[in-house]
């Protein structure tokens, strides 16, 4: 069953039946977004069954679209933070990825300003390693991005993608060894985007992402995972009810081969090791539980088939 | 930036230097300075790396006075100043304490001051309250800190009565380098390095 990211906007009214009937087709929800009275669901649905669940939306007057970029953690990486030069363009590159399903985390750097004098240091290289996929948001000239990037892509393991004021190819010329992925036109400016050529190459990074994204799928599709990760989080909200507790908007972060869950490591690592994900395969024997970088989170790794020759 | 009598800003890159354009012209504007600048040219050279600005001001000595920030009517014993511009009311309001004291002085909502059971002076309204030559320098240097491309941490900066420059790199830069560079720049936009 091959399961495809979706995203459902519709009202509040009957929106129960739209959960069960997704959960019934064998589908998970990722995220569900309660505004006053619509709706926002981010989920998993079999690919077969788009048409069907679309035609039992359409009496509710819901909306489903495919999005790409639904159950993946993206980190924004950006070389200052700086008071004085917002609004950063990574600002609303970050935002703009979370209105197309997109989990967002800025990362900015400590002392990754500058030519010669840029670093990255081991706990930001760390974090950004927790995500899916990197988006490295770099400035307007071509000599400093071509001296500055391999030093800030150092021990970075995720898949990149580079975005600067120079073209599309200057960026890859200049790019050795290569990104997974460009956007040209897009460096520091300091206004918001809001006209049609600034939110057009906020398209273009979306474009990109999912390009990305779906090369890595594809990856993974050889060698699948033992589990799927937006399983995984149903199991985990079912066995530990602790978790509703949490106030943060994603309190378990589906990610393409994993999730990040923002529990305390020490207290809660025994608990979710053993949960059982069926009979006689618990989480421990499909994932690797590690602490996050990231405050006391939970990093949740699931195991390819290959490791664990389970698939459930 | 159609105030400004000459505006340019030159680096061997081209994007980036379109870019800049940009940069600058969305910060001036943000920054109200455009109507400030006469003449300013940025150079950048990111291989050295080194970013310069120079330029010239127009005379901005805007006094700011009470008649340009509301209008003063008497009330009985009260006089009620209307606000019509808020930009300068902190310092109004700081000036108004000082001369008549907190007791006297009410803000009941945004846009109106009551000043209370205390005589007011003859020149009211022409009672300066900001002048603005004071600060706008000081306003112009920390523009070009905001373009300024980020990590140029060493800076050089200078203001006189109609002249200011702005150097920046993020490596220290001999002195004799800069000034050349600095006094270049001034020749290019026909003005003298005072």
């Amino acid at each position: 069953m091959i399961l495809v990211p979706i995203t459902y906007t519709g009202g509040v009214y009957r929106h129960d039946e739209v959960i069960d009937y997704i959960e019934d087709l064998g589908g998970y929800i990722v995220q569900k977004h309660e505004m006053a009275q619509e709706m926002v669901l981010q989920a998993f649905i079999p690919k077969e069954d788009i048409g069907r669940f679309t035609a039992f939306t359409k009496p509710l007057a819901g909306e489903v679209t495919e999005s790409p970029l639904v159950g993946c953690e993206i980190a924004v990486v950006i070389p200052s933070l700086e008071i004085h030069h917002l609004p950063h363009s990574a600002c609303d590159i970050a935002e703009y990825l979370r209105t197309v399903g997109a989990k967002t985390n800025m990362v900015g750097l400590a002392r990754g300003f500058g030519k010669r004098i840029s670093q990255l240091n081991d706990e930001e290289r760390d974090v950004i390693n927790e995500h899916d996929l990197a988006i490295y948001v770099l400035g307007n000239f071509e000599t400093c991005i071509e001296e500055k990037f391999n030093g800030l892509r150092r021990g970075v393991n995720v898949p990149i993608i580079l975005t600067g004021a120079p073209p599309h190819e200057a960026l890859k010329r200049i790019t050795d060894p290569p990104a997974a992925g460009y956007v040209g036109n897009l460096g520091r400016f300091m206004h918001r985007t809001r006209t049609e050529a600034d939110i057009g190459r906020l398209d273009a990074i979306v474009e990109e992402t999912a390009r990305v994204l779906n090369a890595i799928r594809d990856e993974i599709a050889h060698d699948p995972l033992s589990v799927s990760p937006a399983r995984l989080k149903e199991v985990i909200e079912d066995g530990i009810p602790e978790i509703r507790e949490v106030y943060s908007p994603t309190p378990i972060t589906v990610q393409l081969t994993g999730l990040r869950i923002k529990l305390p490591f020490d207290r809660y690592r025994d608990v979710i090791k053993s949960l059982p994900v069926e009979e006689d395969v618990t989480i421990g024997d499909t994932a690797w539980i590690s602490p996050s970088r990231m405050r006391d989170y939970i990093l949740v790794q699931i195991k390819p088939f290959s490791e664990t020759h389970i698939v459930v | 930036m159609t105030m400004l009598d000459a505006f340019e800003v030159e680096c061997f890159e081209e994007v980036g230097q379109d870019v800049y354009k940009q940069i600058t012209e969305t910060v001036l504007s943000d920054h109200n300075l455009t109507a400030v600048i006469s003449k300013l040219r940025i150079f950048i050279d990111p291989r050295i790396p080194i970013f310069v600005a120079v330029g010239t001001i127009r005379d901005a000595g805007a006094r700011i006075r009470v008649s340009d920030i509301g209008s003063v009517q008497v009330q009985g014993d009260n006089t009620v100043i209307s606000i019509r511009d808020e930009t300068y009311l902190a310092q109004f309001l700081t000036r108004l304490y000082d001369i008549f004291g907190h007791d006297h002085v009410d803000q009941p909502d945004r846009f109106t001051v009551i000043i209370s059971e205390v005589e007011i002076p003859q020149d009211f309204e022409q009672i300066e309250i900001v002048n603005r030559a004071d600060t706008v320098l000081r306003d112009l240097i920390y523009a070009m800190t905001v373009i300024a491309p980020e990590g140029f941490k060493v800076r050089r900066e200078s203001y006189g009565k109609r002249q200011f420059f702005y150097a920046a790199s993020e490596n220290t830069l001999p002195e004799h380098v800069v000034e050349d560079m600095v006094s270049g720049q001034f020749a290019l936009i026909g003005e003298e390095m005072a």
